[in-house]
C-alpha cells in the first residue's frame, strides 16, 4: 500500500515549486482586437464617380462620421493591440529586502483605417487608407524612428 | 529514461496545479432591431419615423447637408489562460452599427448597416 504521506508529497512539492518559480520568471502575451477588418473593396472606388450609397452598400455602416470643411467624412477602422512582457527576478522582498529583478514590457496598438470623404451631394471626393497591421510587432515597437 | 519519469510527472503536476483559465463577456446593449429598416424608405421616411422604429440613437452627428443618426451596440469576449510562468490573454470586440443619413429637412437619404457583434469570439492571442 502506498503511504498517504508519499501521495501528499506528490501534490505539495509541485505546489511549492510552482509557487517559487512563478515568482521568478513570467512571460505574458495579450492581444485585443476591436472592430471588423476593413475590406479592401474600397480600392475599387473612384473619386468623382462613387456615391455615398455605393460606399455604404459595400462597406456597411462606418465606425465614425464627421463633417470636415464642408465635406462628410466616413471612417472605417479596426484596432489591434499587442502586449507582451517578460519578467525575471528573485522574490526575496519579504525576507531580504529589494532583490534582483529584470522586466521588460511592450504594448503596441496598430490601426487599419479607411477614410472616405464625400461632397454634400454624396460623391466621393477623397480616399485615404492605412494598414497598420502590416507592421510586425517587434520591429515596430523597437523602432527608434521619429514619429514611431 | 526511467529516472526522468518522476521529475517529469512532478513538472506536469506543477503545470496543472499552478494553471487556471478564465472567460469573460461584456455587452454594451442597445435594443434596436435592424429588421425594422425594411419599413424605412430612403427619400420618404422622416427622422420621426426612424426613431419610432429604431428608438433613440446612440449618437447624432451634424453633417454638411443634414445629419446622421448612429445606432451602436457591442459585444466583447475575453479569454485568459495562465500556465505556470506563461500567461495568455485575448480580447475580441465587435459592433452592430446602423448609420442613417438625413437631409436638412430630416428626410432619410441613405443608410449603412453592419451587424458584426455576433462575431466576437473567445480564443488565444495567436
Amino acid at each position: 500500500m502506498v503511504s498517504p504521506f508519499k501521495i501528499f508529497s506528490f501534490f505539495i512539492y509541485p505546489f511549492i515549486v510552482g509557487s517559487l518559480i512563478t515568482g521568478c520568471v513570467s512571460y505574458r502575451v495579450i492581444k485585443a482586437v476591436e472592430g471588423r477588418s476593413v475590406s479592401n473593396i474600397f480600392a475599387e472606388f473612384r473619386v468623382g464617380t462613387t456615391t455615398l450609397q455605393e460606399a455604404l452598400e459595400a462597406l456597411g455602416a462606418p465606425d465614425q462620421v464627421a463633417e470636415l470643411e464642408g465635406k462628410d467624412v466616413l471612417i472605417y477602422q479596426q484596432s489591434l493591440l499587442s502586449n507582451s512582457g517578460l519578467s525575471f527576478g528573485i522574490p526575496l522582498t519579504d525576507i531580504w529586502g529589494p532583490g534582483f529583478d529584470f522586466s521588460a514590457y511592450g504594448e503596441l496598438v496598430r490601426y487599419d483605417l479607411v477614410l472616405l470623404s464625400f461632397t454634400p451631394d454624396g460623391i466621393l471626393s477623397d480616399i485615404a487608407s492605412e494598414k497598420g497591421s502590416r507592421y510586425p510587432y517587434l520591429k515596430t515597437i523597437l523602432s527608434d524612428k521619429k514619429g514611431n | 529514461m526511467k529516472r526522468f519519469r518522476e521529475p517529469l510527472f512532478v513538472l506536469l503536476l506543477v503545470f496543472f496545479l499552478q494553471s487556471c483559465a478564465g472567460w469573460a463577456k461584456n455587452k454594451d446593449y442597445h435594443p434596436f432591431d435592424a429588421s425594422g429598416l425594411d419599413k424605412l424608405i430612403p427619400g420618404k421616411s422622416s427622422a420621426a419615423q426612424v426613431t419610432e422604429i429604431l428608438g433613440a440613437p446612440s449618437e447624432i452627428v451634424k453633417l454638411s447637408n443634414g445629419n446622421a443618426y448612429i445606432y451602436r451596440r457591442s459585444l466583447s469576449k475575453g479569454t485568459g489562460l495562465w500556465l505556470l510562468i506563461v500567461s495568455f490573454g485575448n480580447y475580441d470586440k465587435h459592433y452592430d452599427q446602423i448609420v442613417i443619413f438625413f437631409d436638412t429637412k430630416n428626410i432619410m437619404t441613405h443608410y449603412g448597416v453592419t451587424l458584426d457583434a455576433h462575431k466576437a469570439a473567445h480564443g488565444l492571442p495567436f
